[in-house]
């Protein structure tokens, strides 16, 4: 079982989007996207990165991952993202943007 | 919409640290949220802003210098450069919204303030355009602009904002970001930082109504009035005449933003509600602007430009603007003066009294964090 929380706040509007999924409730081809990017972006090994004390506007994000081998929580932000996680900060922003829009 | 949390504002860094250990994954967070804040205040406080101000060019460059870059939809800044002072417009509407609106936004700190950019020694004017895709924000990054084509990955029935070049006010708020951090340099954090989002709306407002030659009263006081599409039940982001009202929107919600410290939101959410709770600020010079009458940008801006420039430090809470906006009018405009009083009236009107003592509703966490030095 691998679960996802993601959240992103702040921004010129100052606003919170969060996403709340758990892989194996996917369909497949969803599922195995989503573990590939967690994979490239191997979160397990990455400390928090804040953004930059003048940074102003920018995104926040958290993303914590619970899975089988551990859970771990990072805090990371537009301007100070490691490259390598961006694809997976990306895919959830698009996917916390569309749920927003569901519900 | 925005969590109390009273518990946590009270509660000393060593049992936040021990709900960090144990407890529920939701109430970590919050902890962590908490003691990331003040270890944040407290690093500030050791290193300062020397680094900011070592940046000072030795050559003073006068005239506007603007550069706009394209991320191409990537994160790497600048980006490719695409258009550099002088040259034609482009097919690109947001190259050309960037290169304008920092033209007008130079134009109008130049012009009215005998500001020369940003630092005041004719910084740069450097922006990206499409930044990441569906990157529904602006942001300063401490030396240049960057904006997001907003939800253009979504399908159009889900897009709810445009490019954020689109809004002039928008432009002018980022830049203004600039400015306040070679100026005040206001902490990113509760009050202090509430009043940075303000001074970014305030000359933003006042960079579009000097472009399009409004008076006070003919102005909308909307920031941000071209982001959002028709799907938003909205006029825009912010409003600095009627905070709290700007959208009622079924996806985005309900403006958050209060009018009055009688409702001032104590949060640990957004820098502690920096783009909340900057209705207050926002409001006070509204009403200057309208008390004064006219252009809004030459006598209500002056005074919030030199208070921005001479007066207001790191920590100052809105009370410290309040008091040295008063000082200001009465420096300019003579002790009593029409506009001295419309300053008072202004912050009374957000529930500030000038001369008064900090208004009490200002938050359990400002209060534990002057009793741990860090405020």
């Amino acid at each position: 079982m691998t679960r996802i929380i993601f959240e992103q706040t702040g921004g010129v509007m100052g606003r919170r989007v969060s996403l709340s999924l758990n892989l194996d409730d996917l369909p497949q081809a969803d599922s195995k996207s989503l573990k590939k990017l967690l994979d490239e972006a191997d979160v397990f090994s990455l400390a928090d990165s804040p953004a930059s004390d003048s940074a102003r506007d920018v995104i926040h994000y958290l993303i914590r991952i619970e899975a089988d081998d551990g859970i771990h929580t990072l805090r990371t932000s537009d301007t100070s993202m490691p490259d390598r996680l961006r694809p997976l900060v990306q895919e959830l922003s698009r996917l916390a943007r569309l749920q927003q829009r569901k519900t | 919409m925005h969590a109390h949390h009273s518990v946590l504002c009270i509660t000393p860094p060593h049992m936040l640290e021990q709900i960090v250990r144990n407890g529920s994954p939701e109430q970590r967070d919050f902890a962590q949220q908490t003691l990331t804040a003040s270890t944040e205040l407290r690093r500030k406080r050791i290193t300062v802003i020397a680094t900011l101000r070592t940046a000072v060019p030795t050559e003073i460059i006068t005239g506007k210098q603007r550069t706009i870059y394209d991320a191409q939809y990537g994160s790497q800044l600048p980006g490719v450069k695409i258009r550099g002072e002088g040259d034609p417009a482009t097919s690109d509407s947001a190259v050309n919204e960037a290169y304008d609106g920092s033209g007008f936004t130079y134009d109008l700190f130049f012009n009215i303030y005998g500001r020369n950019s940003i630092d005041n020694h004719g910084l740069k004017l450097n922006s990206t355009v499409h930044y990441q895709k569906g990157y529904d924000n602006a942001f300063w990054d401490g030396q240049q602009m960057v904006y997001g084509d907003g939800d253009e990955d979504l399908s159009p029935e889900q897009q709810l904002f445009n490019r954020f070049t689109k809004s002039l006010d928008v432009i002018g708020h980022e830049l203004t970001h600039g400015v306040t951090q070679y100026e005040a340099n206001l902490d990113y954090f509760r009050q202090p930082g509430a009043l940075n989002e303000s001074m970014s709306d305030v000359f933003g407002s006042l960079v579009r109504q000097y472009q399009r030659q409004q008076t006070a009263d003919q102005a909308d006081w909307i920031i941000g009035a071209d982001l959002f599409t028709a799907n938003v039940n909205g006029v825009g982001i912010r409003s600095m005449k009627a905070p709290g009202t700007a959208y009622d929107d079924p996806v985005l919600g309900k403006d958050p933003q209060p009018a009055h410290m009688k409702d001032y939101v104590n949060t640990i959410e957004d820098n502690g509600g920096v783009h909340i709770n900057s209705g207050i600020p926002n409001h006070a010079f509204y009403v200057v602007a309208r008390e004064i009458g006219g252009y809004a940008w030459e006598k209500a801006g002056l005074i919030w430009y030199k208070t921005l420039t001479d007066k207001l430090t790191t920590t100052s809470a809105f009370i410290d603007a309040a008091n040295l906006t008063y000082q200001t009018a009465g420096e300019i405009f003579g002790t009593g003066s029409l506009e001295q009083q419309a300053v008072q009236t202004g912050w009374a009107e957000v529930g500030i009294t000038i001369g008064g003592p900090p208004p009490s509703n200002e938050g359990c966490f400002t209060s534990v964090m002057r009793a741990l030095g860090l405020s």
